[in-house]
């Protein structure tokens, strides 16, 4: 107890501060540009930490990547890109809202529902170090998967209009993550002799392919602002009382978030899908989702930030990092020469705290900076869409060319916004698809090595059961009240076309 | 007279020769590019990332040193942008690892890169520790000899470092399945910890921090080192595990011989590769002597520096690094290995493990 109030003193030194704002400054402007994450953002800060003291490096690279999910979600909103993998979720009602004129509201309840949820993460890191190694060694390879096929059905049955588009939308993003090195044998698939198949293609560039070049297209053919009517609406103090009212979605959706940040492997382009699909499964009243609830805003926002803190256990204690961006904060920790693992609480406990403290204030203060710079960055939203698309394409293609650094990431752009584009005039789920993708590898590796190592018999231990017995519920509900709410045809479709 | 004026002539023009070459070696306001075939945050970059400083304080003209990643292919693809691309003026070099001296020593087809033909400056090594789970009544290699049991391994593939751990098993006797998938050490030592393996090994920065408690709780019992290479080329007790055999020791211990014969061969020569001389770095095919000797001094003088063997005994496991000569001898071992020993190891790939590696 003493050591968590020495590490406070640690942080609110003036120099550790400097080192916080610096790391927030730079992760909010990182969240706001779309597919910039926290993998990007962690890379350009590492060769920074070199030679710096510990405590102060946390303070830069823990305040960058605690407050991307907050500031992503000015792209998903106002524009329908995502600014980040971790709130493409927000898309579905955020941008909704923003085309009726109300993205101040939504903006003011994400970053409500990302500050309580950070907090809730930081809270989390905190009284579970003692415990968690016990937990994380629960869930075996078997259960991994099961956990990544829970995460897939749910989305398939719930993302689009109907099920089994859904169910065949996931399928497609499957064989795209599909491409390239197989996960585990030493295989190359469908890569045609190109060299740049041979990695797959890259996260950054099929999300912002599915999501952000059909938006843009369709934005230039209908040719007027992304908001539909010119007033932004004052609501950004109803936003903050919009989450504050559904303080058991905010919970509820922050423990999802720390569970799912928790787990290694499953990382944090699945866990707004997964709160998303939570709250619309939870719901009495669905027919507003997809066309602009505000739940469906708080839900992947409370999430996406709880997730940090619970990504930050398996990393500092296994060494196993949770995430992409933990993954090379992993590398960040090893630069500054200290090796994560077990030993870690016993030899470097008031680390530990510092990144908890830094966690807690960065949440805090890049929420803060959110709201207050949400006016002038909401006005966007009223610019005719032709100015800004030039500026949004060279925004995309650059982020896509961040990610290999080569002629392919910009063809595969291509192919894929085509793809993404034909999906969405035919009403084929794109969140779907793209859940189906960021999970084949896990759904792939775990399947191989449970069968490998349990022969048919992983299926009948108890974590698989309960969790089989979880996935058939969730996609049998999804399907009957689906088909229950098309039968009276009460117009406006959910999901997909809405959006 | 005559004679002072033409020694004088004579000292002129060997300065004038000499000029060039002196030049040559200067890096002043240059940047020297890194190519580093991995992600940012791996061990290769963290390794490339601690040394770059230091080089950059010891190479003459103090260049900047900006490492630069490349990776895809399982760093096939920036061992090949390094082959084709580098020109031999000293300003780009490349970062080895273990993995990408596997699928060159496995003569894996998309490899265009070849260690043969360029410079090596200096080398890092590394080690390995394997070790069991207790449940299995085993306390030491010597419980070994007549072990039957199946056991299981997390493998990342049968092509990665992974062919050390695979082939010491069999050397051994042992009935090992290996389970692949996983990706990575840190995974495959969560999955022993669950019991979903029982049999792992760690490279030693990893196993003092993570393996080591277990073994105080009574949960791992610690096996064997691979070894290290001595200045002979020979494969000897780990120092940081000095109490375990290496493999050869536990080979030993189980038949009563020294191993020899082409899987031996194969081995040593993938284990120098994979962890003997597991991270090199090199100047490409035609650099000028001047140039590698500038390296490779800068190199020496990097691991004199106090402050750089703090940062060896913090993050680089505390081994001796290796420059110029003495990285070439060891590099050297894994070049000639025969190639019937290697035909012998792609064959036994082929049966044991299905691999096809064309």
């Amino acid at each position: 107890m003493e050591t968590v109030f020495q590490s406070l003193g640690v942080v609110l030194q003036p120099g550790h501060l400097l080192m916080l704002l610096c790391g927030v400054v730079m992760g909010l402007s990182i969240g706001i540009l779309p597919g910039l994450g926290g993998i990007v953002g962690m890379t350009i800060l590492l060769p920074v930490i070199y030679g710096m003291d510990p405590h102060s490096a946390f303070g830069l690279l823990i305040g960058m990547v605690a407050v991307i999910p907050t500031s992503d979600t000015f792209p998903s909103v106002m524009m329908g890109i995502p600014g980040s993998s971790a709130s493409q979720a927000t898309i579905m009602d955020g941008y909704p809202l923003a085309k009726k004129g109300e993205a101040a509201r939504a903006l003011g309840a994400a970053f409500t529902a990302s500050l309580i949820g950070g907090l809730f993460g930081a809270l989390v890191l905190t009284l579970i170090i003692p415990i968690a190694r016990p937990l994380v060694l629960a869930f075996g390879s078997p259960e991994l998967f099961m956990l990544a096929l829970l995460g897939m059905s749910m989305v398939g049955v719930l993302s689009g209009n109907r099920p089994i588009k859904g169910i065949l939308a996931a399928g497609i993003g499957v064989m795209i993550g599909a491409l390239g090195d197989a996960p585990a044998v030493p295989e190359y698939r469908y890569t045609f002799g190109i060299d740049y198949l041979m990695d797959g293609i890259p996260l950054v560039v099929v999300g912002l392919g599915l999501f952000a070049f059909p938006e843009i297209v369709d934005l230039l053919i209908k040719g007027r602002a992304i908001s539909e009517t010119t007033t932004l609406g004052k609501g950004w103090l109803d936003g903050v009382k919009d989450t504050l009212k559904h303080k058991f979605i905010v919970l509820r959706c922050s423990v999802i978030g720390v569970i799912v940040g928790f787990l290694p492997g499953l990382g944090g382009s699945v866990v707004d899908w997964i709160a998303y699909g939570h709250i619309i499964q939870t719901s009495r009243d669905r027919e507003k989702f997809g066309k602009g609830d505000i739940r469906g805003v708080i839900a992947p926002e409370s999430a996406n930030n709880a997730k940090e803190g619970g990504g930050l256990i398996p990393t500092f204690l296994f060494g196993i990092p949770g995430s992409g961006s933990m993954a090379v904060f992993l590398g960040g920790l090893l630069i500054l020469g200290i090796q994560p693992g077990p030993s870690m609480v016993t030899e470097n406990v008031d680390l530990i705290y510092t990144a908890i403290w830094s966690l807690a204030l960065a949440n805090v203060i890049g929420a803060t900076l959110s709201i207050a710079l949400s006016k002038p960055i909401t006005r966007l939203t009223v610019i005719p869409f032709s100015y800004l698309a030039p500026f949004m394409v060279l925004i995309i293609t650059f982020a896509c060319y961040q990610a290999t650094r080569s002629w392919g990431d910009l063809v595969a752009l291509l192919l894929m916004g085509i793809l993404g584009w034909i999906m969405k005039q035919y009403g084929w789920p794109r969140p779907a698809a793209l859940i189906g993708y960021v999970l084949s590898d896990n759904l792939e590796t775990y399947l191989f090595i449970s069968v490998q190592r349990y022969g048919a018999e992983w299926l009948t231990r108890t974590g698989v059961l309960v969790l089989g017995a979880i996935i058939v519920f969730s996609v049998g509900m999804g399907i009957f009240f689906q088909t229950k709410r098309r039968a009276p045809a009460s117009g406006g479709e959910h999901g997909e076309k809405a959006a | 007279m005559k004679k002072v004026i033409h020694s004088f002539i004579m000292i002129v023009m060997a300065l004038l020769l000499a000029m060039p070459a002196a030049q040559a070696a200067d890096f002043s306001g240059k940047t020297i590019e890194w190519i580093i075939p991995f992600r940012v945050g791996g061990g290769s970059d963290v390794w490339a990332r601690l040394y770059a400083p230091f080089l950059q304080k010891y190479l003459p003209g103090n260049p900047v040193v900006a490492v630069k990643n490349m990776p895809g292919g399982g760093s096939i693809i920036g061992g090949n942008h390094f082959h084709t691309r580098a020109r031999p003026d000293g300003l780009t070099v490349f970062g080895s690892s273990g993995s990408t001296s596997f699928p060159y020593l496995l003569e894996n087809p998309k490899v265009k890169y070849d260690f043969a033909k360029y410079k090596i400056v200096f080398a890092s090594p590394t080690g390995g520790v394997a070790y069991i789970n207790p449940d299995l009544g085993v306390k030491s290699v010597e419980d070994l000899k007549n072990f039957g049991r199946e056991l299981a391994y997390a493998s990342q593939g049968a092509t990665s470092l992974d062919i050390i751990p695979l082939l010491a098993f069999e050397m051994l006797g042992l009935n090992v399945k290996a389970v692949f998938g996983y990706k990575g050490r840190g995974p495959g030592r969560v999955a022993f910890e669950q019991g979903e393996v029982n049999i792992d090994y760690q490279t030693t920065t990893a196993f003092i921090k993570n393996v080591r408690p277990l073994i105080e709780q009574g949960k791992a019992v610690p096996l064997m080192s691979w070894g290290v290479l001595d200045a002979d080329g020979n494969i000897v007790r780990d120092p940081i595990e000095p109490d375990l055999p290496s493999l050869p020791e536990a080979y030993e211990i189980k038949y009563g011989e020294k191993p020899k014969g082409p899987a031996f061969n194969a081995w040593k020569a993938f284990m120098i590769a994979g962890f003997g001389v597991q991270k090199a770095m090199w100047l490409p095919e035609g650099t000028p002597d001047d140039i590698v000797q500038a390296y490779r001094e800068a190199a020496t003088k990097v691991i004199a520096d106090p402050e750089f063997q703090q940062v060896v005994e913090k993050s680089l496991g505390g081994y001796p690094q290796m420059a110029g000569e003495e990285a070439r001898k060891a590099f050297d071992q894994v070049l000639q290995v025969p190639a019937a020993d290697k035909k012998w190891l792609i064959n036994w790939l082929k049966e044991k493990y299905d691999v096809k590696l064309d």
